[in-house]
């Protein structure tokens, strides 16, 4: 047991030495959440023309990402932070675990579609941008012989009824925003009504985003809602996948921030300045990384068929967008989904089910009872248990926030919505039963 | 077991084994070769041999674990030796016991019953009957491991017996025990035999053990029946030298055999000759076999011869005394009676032995 | 722990005499303080820093239990609870039911290919994260290749990956393996003539093998079946890739790893895992308390094998086979995904490539060479600590050694992402002389990991030294052999075997283990396999040479595993040769 110890201590050793000589190297040292296919290319262009830093990528999630500055912030080890989600930047600059730094870039303007790219204070930059879209696995869909969507109430359709999936807006920051989109842009009684009906024909809510198109290129499921770029290198790999912007889309720009007491200042700052130059810019233009360039000059360099947002007005710009207004409801809108759509999707998908049979059958046979019974049920689905203003209220959104003031905790606010969804669904289950029964 | 032994109602009639031709290998080791046994009904039968010499592997053949390779064997004029061992009725008592410790003492007794699909009352009553016989009523809901050696032992039999087999096999039953228990155990199975009349099979390397409870014994060496016979038979008559030196202290002393003018004379090695006489059969190759208390060193009766020795060892047995003597190459044991007042030889005195040549034997090898 | 070996020389009357009260030499109590320090330094503190928030009452941080009434207020809780165990329980049976036919064959009957099945059988517990689960869905999936080509035949569906019974189906296949070894060792430590004696009074068959091999064996099967029953409860990677999320592990990963909410909840099912992970290990423990029978058997070895009639032999030969194709399953969908082109909404890929090998070759280097590392030493750390908890609880009188064994096991219970968020918590503080912090060091991954499969080893080595008699090692004693001396020579010789299997189970489950690694993971340079098969799978491009990487992974494990078998069956028969 002795000679463990000693090979402990050697170990230990051995471990301490590697670790300063790191240190002492021009590491820039960066936790992000996207892939290899992404950060590769923009580490071989950003070391070659910095000759002497090395970029040293940490792959997280967005989640543990945030989760491991926050707990790592009495020694940051992390330069960088680069993730797509503005609702983690916007976390982790509440914490003020971020720093200010105004990129030294010229000809970026100030939104991207009607969202605005940087951060008013300057603690993070967009870099890049993406659209959301509909993504489906072309094989999939002829085996199945459903039509091609346009548009996102396309997806509410009784034909697509359990073939779609789409990431849970607490686990995906980009699905998130698309919700919040929906909501703002639809009002918050309209919007939950398209989301729950949407949702009623979800096969899977997936815990990751890129479950998501996983699940359409493996053909597990027909169609995703998903970031664009999932669907561009899906295609750049050869899955027979197609994809559609839909006419009302968000789009999202993707971030990076200086984090704050960064060992490496100087590099950080370098590594930032070098995403929103053109010559980082243009790294975004490859087909595995497909996003689009911040900067509306680079689209002269890009392939015909590329997607501008600053030239298509289909692209985000029609969508009215108020950062305040989401960031405030952030927390109530992901778990009230959660609540009412991901731990209850059996029975809302049994609820939208009937409805979707009640309403066949009246169109084959009229009846105005059936049709009122049909209408009593959307609207059951469509119910929320909160109102757009409870939502920002401090007393409901103090819920979430954890520590700092007494009031209702998470756990029973949870438990009255889910019971409130749960109640409705079966109520609506029942009442488009009855109507099916009429119109027969 | 002091107490008088209920009247059984588990006897059975008994039936005969019959061996005939087993031959049995495992690869090239050949372990029985060509075996013919015949045990009688109710008959107390015992296996007798040093390890290794197939003495197990026989019984276990019998019970069904192991296959013949030739021959057959037949309990009660019906071939068994194709069924497989939970058709044979043939019931074995293991040198571990085999106790299965998940299972009270009832339990393990009511097993082989159950397995036969007897009634509930009736197996009640033949587990009671069983422990009865072994007097282990008392301790029928202990486990096996909060029971002694000996009360295991018992276990193991009752067990056995519960299912009323044709024939019950014995596999080295008293190894496990203190020597103590041996030999009250042993008494109780041959009383437990003689009370159920049942034809019994017995393993042992011991052969007072064999001795002591066994109607016939067969004397197993190297997978060959060397003999088969009384304890006093295989004692006072054993076919060979294995036999002889196997069951008691034999004295065995190497010789050939010289004619000199029609008489025989015996010259045993070492330059020692004696007469034989004349009626005797003296088979090629073989030599002078007496036991211990068939010689003397005081006087010598008519038809004793006189064989000159050295004490090497003498010893004071209790109520014998016995001296090692070298006589030619070879040394021998005589047991004389110990008479008050009588002081032991010492070792280098020379002596004259006397030698029944009535009680002696030439046995080939 | 070197301190035990002087400690335990010194005599010094006095202190004896104290210490025999409490029945233990000084040495075996600085050996007891020694780990538990170690688990109170890398086990309890870690997970105590981040879990004393479910006993916080939200506003005043005050001591609450509110939060677990509320626990038990929440319908979704409450389903997710009784989802857990159904799924745990179904598992533990649909396992035995893979277990069963494959112990029984392997060790009762004369059977070309025993040691190959064994081996085979291990391999399911070296399933990579994400790349097995994508391999089973592109097998077994709604749109997998069974189902496409029944439905092509038969126009028919059968749902293998649906909801509960989905996530049922593969954790049986992915947990089975504790099972069948545990379930094989104890068969083939059944006295022959025990199953004998039941044959001579006229059982046979299945009769035999439900009343009297089966009981015996039951220590085993209970113990391989409790280790299923705990790692699926507290498992959340297969019911979260399934989609499945009201079930316990994953509710409490989805709250402590949801972003800038600070809900407890997530810590409080934390608590009630770790709670329920115990109960079920004290009631296994209960349920053999007293059975422990391979050692009071004497008599020769074990179990006869049999050779099998022809048609016996060809019925067990297919039933092996349809069992291992069953679970063996992701491994042959991995193995077809990294070669495939593409592979979507088809029974096989489209065409076949190496080019996916060529990919990983050059990066994979510094994951395998990580990984073998961490692995080997993680492994090396559980069993020194396994052998040392499980002689401390079997063979001293130690007060209080039993909660050395349950805080051990307790780890089984404990999340990764806890565990990694502890880490973190507790170890960023502390620094080294240049600043660093000593959590980015690569040696805290390892210790997670030995944390993280202490309880595999524990139990390995726990069963290893119940089967040793006591006697021996009082033998050694009487000789003259003082108790240091008698565990060096005498006990851990006779250990060797069971401590390598602890060995081999920590080593190939921390070498594809990812939750924990995922967070303590602080450059590419110390990343293990596990981590860059995570980072491969983020991307559609990266799925084949992420399965790559994952066969690699698996064929590296298991060379070691069959290496270390071949030398657990050496040493085995080097020992009963010379019995």
């Amino acid at each position: 047991m002795l000679r463990h110890s000693v090979a402990a201590a050697a170990l230990i050793g051995t471990a301490l030495f590697t670790g300063a000589a790191f240190a002492q190297s021009g590491k820039v040292t960066v936790v992000t959440s996207f892939s290899k296919d992404v950060t590769d290319p923009f580490k071989q262009a950003f070391e070659k023309a910095h000759p002497g830093v090395t970029l040293d990528v940490q792959n997280r999630n967005t989640n543990a990402g945030v989760k491991f500055l926050e707990e790592t912030k009495a020694n940051n080890q992390v330069d960088i932070f680069w993730a797509s989600a503005p609702d983690a930047f916007e976390v982790l600059k509440s914490k003020s675990l971020l720093q200010k730094h105004k990129p030294k870039a010229e000809g970026i303007p100030d939104k991207i579609g009607s969202y605005p790219i940087n951060d008013p204070e300057n603690l993070y930059s967009g870099f890049a941008a993406s659209g959301y879209g509909i993504m489906w696995n072309d094989r999939y869909a002829k085996a199945n012989k459903l039509p091609e969507p346009k548009d996102w109430q396309d997806l509410a359709k009784p034909v697509y009824f359990d073939h779609v999936a789409m990431a849970a807006p607490s686990r995906s920051g980009t699905t998130h925003l698309t919700i919040e989109t929906i909501l703002q842009g639809e009002g918050w009684e309209q919007g939950w009504r398209t989301l729950k009906e949407v949702s009623g024909n979800f096969r899977q809510i997936t815990e990751r985003s890129f479950g998501v198109p996983e699940a359409v290129n493996s053909g597990q499921v027909g169609f995703g809602i998903v970031i664009d770029f999932f669907a561009f290198s899906a295609q750049a790999s050869g899955f027979p996948v197609k994809f559609v912007y839909p006419t009302v889309t968000t789009i999202v720009p993707a971030n990076v921030a200086v984090v704050a007491n960064a060992p490496n200042k100087a590099g950080a700052e370098a590594f930032v300045d070098y995403l929103v130059s053109p010559a980082g810019q243009e790294v975004l233009l490859e087909p595995s990384i497909r996003r689009l360039p911040v900067n509306p000059a680079v689209y002269a360099k890009a392939p015909a068929d590329y997607p501008n947002p600053f030239k298509d007005p289909s692209l985000g710009s029609r969508v009215k967008f108020d950062v305040d207004v989401s960031e405030k409801r952030t927390n109530v809108v992901d778990v009230l989904y959660d609540q009412t759509v991901t731990f209850q999707l059996d029975a809302l998908k049994a609820a939208t089910k009937a409805i979707h049979d009640a309403e066949a059958a009246i169109a084959k046979k009229d009846n105005a009872d059936a049709k009122a019974l049909v209408k009593e049920a959307r609207g059951l689905v469509a119910a929320v248990p909160v109102t757009e203003q409870q939502a920002s209220s401090p007393e409901v959104a103090g819920a979430f926030t954890g520590g700092k003031e007494k009031g209702a905790r998470q756990a029973e606010l949870e438990q009255q919505w889910a019971a409130f969804a749960k109640e409705r669904y079966q109520q609506a289950q029942a009442k488009a039963e009855q109507a099916l029964k009429l119109a027969r | 077991m002091n107490q008088p032994l209920p009247i059984s109602e588990l006897g059975t009639n008994a039936v005969d084994v019959d061996i005939r031709n087993v031959d049995l290998s495992y690869g090239t080791n050949h372990v029985l070769k060509g075996i013919n046994l015949h045990i009688r009904p109710g008959e107390f039968f015992a296996f007798l041999g040093p390890s290794g010499c197939g003495k197990t592997t026989l019984l276990r053949l019998i019970a069904g674990f192991n296959q013949t390779d030739g021959g057959e064997v037949l309990v009660g004029g019906r071939d068994v030796s194709r069924l497989p061992p939970w058709k044979r009725d043939v019931g074995m008592v293991f040198q571990s016991y085999a106790l299965w410790p998940h299972m009270t003492v009832r339990r393990n007794v009511a097993f082989g019953l159950e397995e036969r699909k007897v009634s509930r009352a009736e197996i009640e009553r033949r587990v009671a009957a069983a422990l009865e016989l072994v007097g282990l009523a008392h301790l029928a809901d202990r486990r096996p491991s909060q029971l002694s050696g000996g009360q295991q032992q018992r276990v193991a039999v009752a067990r056995t017996i519960a299912i009323e087999p044709k024939v019950l096999l014995l596999d080295e039953p008293l190894s496990n025990l203190d020597a103590k228990m041996r030999v009250q155990v042993r008494r109780e199975l041959r009383d437990l035999q003689q009370r159920l009349g049942l034809t019994t099979i017995f393993v042992t390397h011991d052969q007072e053990e064999a001795n002591t409870i066994c109607d016939r014994i067969a004397v197993m060496n190297d997978g060959i029946v060397q003999q088969v016979g009384t304890p006093m038979e295989l004692y006072e008559k054993p076919a060979n030298l294995f036999v002889a030196n196997f069951l008691g202290t034999a004295n065995i002393l190497p010789g050939r055999v010289v004619r000199e003018g029609g008489e025989r004379f015996f010259d045993i090695d070492g330059g020692v000759r004696l007469p034989i006489p004349a009626q005797v059969v003296v088979p090629e190759g073989a030599k002078l076999v007496f036991r211990p208390q068939h010689a003397s060193l005081a006087g010598h009766g008519a038809g004793d011869v006189l064989l000159p020795g050295t004490i090497v060892h003498s010893e004071f047995l209790g109520s014998t005394l016995r001296y090692v003597v070298r006589i030619g190459a070879a040394e021998v044991s005589i047991d004389t009676p110990f008479h008050s007042g009588e002081t032991l030889h010492q070792p280098g005195t020379s002596v004259e032995i006397s030698l029944s040549l009535r009680s002696a034997l030439w046995l080939a090898a | 722990m070197a301190g035990a070996t002087t400690a335990g020389r010194a005599h010094a009357p006095s202190v004896s005499s104290r210490f025999m009260r409490l029945s233990a030499t000084p040495g075996q109590i600085a050996l007891a303080l020694g780990i538990t320090v170690f688990l109170v330094l890398f086990l309890i503190v870690p997970v105590g820093t981040v879990i004393y928030v479910a006993f916080t009452e939200k506003g005043t941080g005050e001591f609450t239990l509110v939060n677990f009434l509320d626990f038990a207020r929440t319908d979704l809780f409450i389903r997710s609870f009784w989802n857990s165990v159904y799924v745990s329980a179904m598992s533990v049976v649909v396992a035995s039911i893979f277990a069963l036919p494959l112990a029984y064959i392997t060790t009762r009957f004369e059977f070309r290919g025993a040691m190959l099945i064994q081996t085979l059988g291990f391999l399911p517990l070296i399933m990579p994260p994400f790349v097995g689960a994508v391999a089973m869905l592109l097998l077994f999936g709604r749109n997998g290749t069974v189902n496409l080509l029944l439905d092509e035949w038969f126009g028919i569906k059968i749902p293998f990956m649906e909801g509960l019974n989905g996530v049922i189906f593969v954790q049986a296949v992915h947990y089975f393996p504790f099972i069948l070894i545990n379930l094989s060792t104890a068969l083939r430590n059944i006295d022959r003539s025990m199953e004998e004696a039941a044959q001579n009074l006229g059982s046979s068959g299945f009769r035999l093998f439900r009343r009297i091999v089966f009981p015996l064996a039951m220590p085993g099967y209970i113990a391989g079946a409790s280790l299923v029953f705990v790692k699926v409860f507290d498992d959340l990677a297969t019911p979260l890739l399934l989609n499945v999320k009201d079930m316990l592990a994953p509710q409490a990963y989805l709250r402590v790893t949801s972003i800038g909410i600070a809900d407890p909840m997530g810590y409080v099912i934390s608590v009630v895992l770790i709670c329920m992970s115990i109960l079920a290990m004290w009631i296994s423990a209960r349920a053999m308390r007293g059975k422990d029978y391979a050692t009071v058997q004497r008599g020769g070895g074990g179990l006869a094998k049999r050779t099998m009639r022809p048609w016996e032999s060809a019925l067990a030969y297919a039933a092996v086979l349809l069992i291992l194709l069953l679970v063996l399953a992701p491994h042959i969908g991995l193995l077809l995904l990294s070669f495939a082109t593409i592979w979507s909404f088809s029974p096989l890929p489209d065409a076949f490539t190496l080019a996916h090998y060529g990919r990983v070759f050059g990066e994979s280097f510094v994951y395998v060479k990580n990984t073998l590392l961490y692995a080997s030493i993680a492994g090396l750390i559980d069993v020194v600590l396994g052998t040392a908890i499980a002689y401390l609880v079997l063979r001293t009188k130690l007060i209080g050694r039993e909660w050395l064994d349950w805080a051990a096991t307790a780890a089984l219970a404990i999340p990764g992402v806890v565990l990694g968020i502890g880490y973190l918590r507790t170890f960023y503080g502390v620094q080294l002389p240049d600043g660093t912090p000593l959590a980015t060091l690569w040696i805290t991954i390892v210790l997670a990991l030995a944390i993280r499969r202490l309880p595999y080893a524990l139990r390995a080595c726990y069963a290893a030294l119940q089967q040793i008699s006591v006697s021996l090692e009082e033998a050694a004693e009487n000789l003259g052999a003082t108790k240091m001396r008698t565990v060096r020579r005498v006990v851990l010789p006779l250990m060797a075997g069971g401590i390598l299997a602890g060995f081999v189970t920590s080593f190939a489950t921390a070498a594809v283990e990812l939750s924990a690694t995922l967070m303590l993971v602080q450059s590419n340079a110390d990343a293990p396999l596990a981590y860059g098969l995570y980072v491969f799978m983020q991307s559609a491009a990266g799925r084949g040479p992420g399965a790559a990487l994952g066969v690699i992974a698996v064929l590296l494990v298991a060379l070691c595993t069959f290496a270390s078998h071949m030398i657990i069956e050496k040493s085995q028969r080097a020992k009963g040769a010379s019995r």
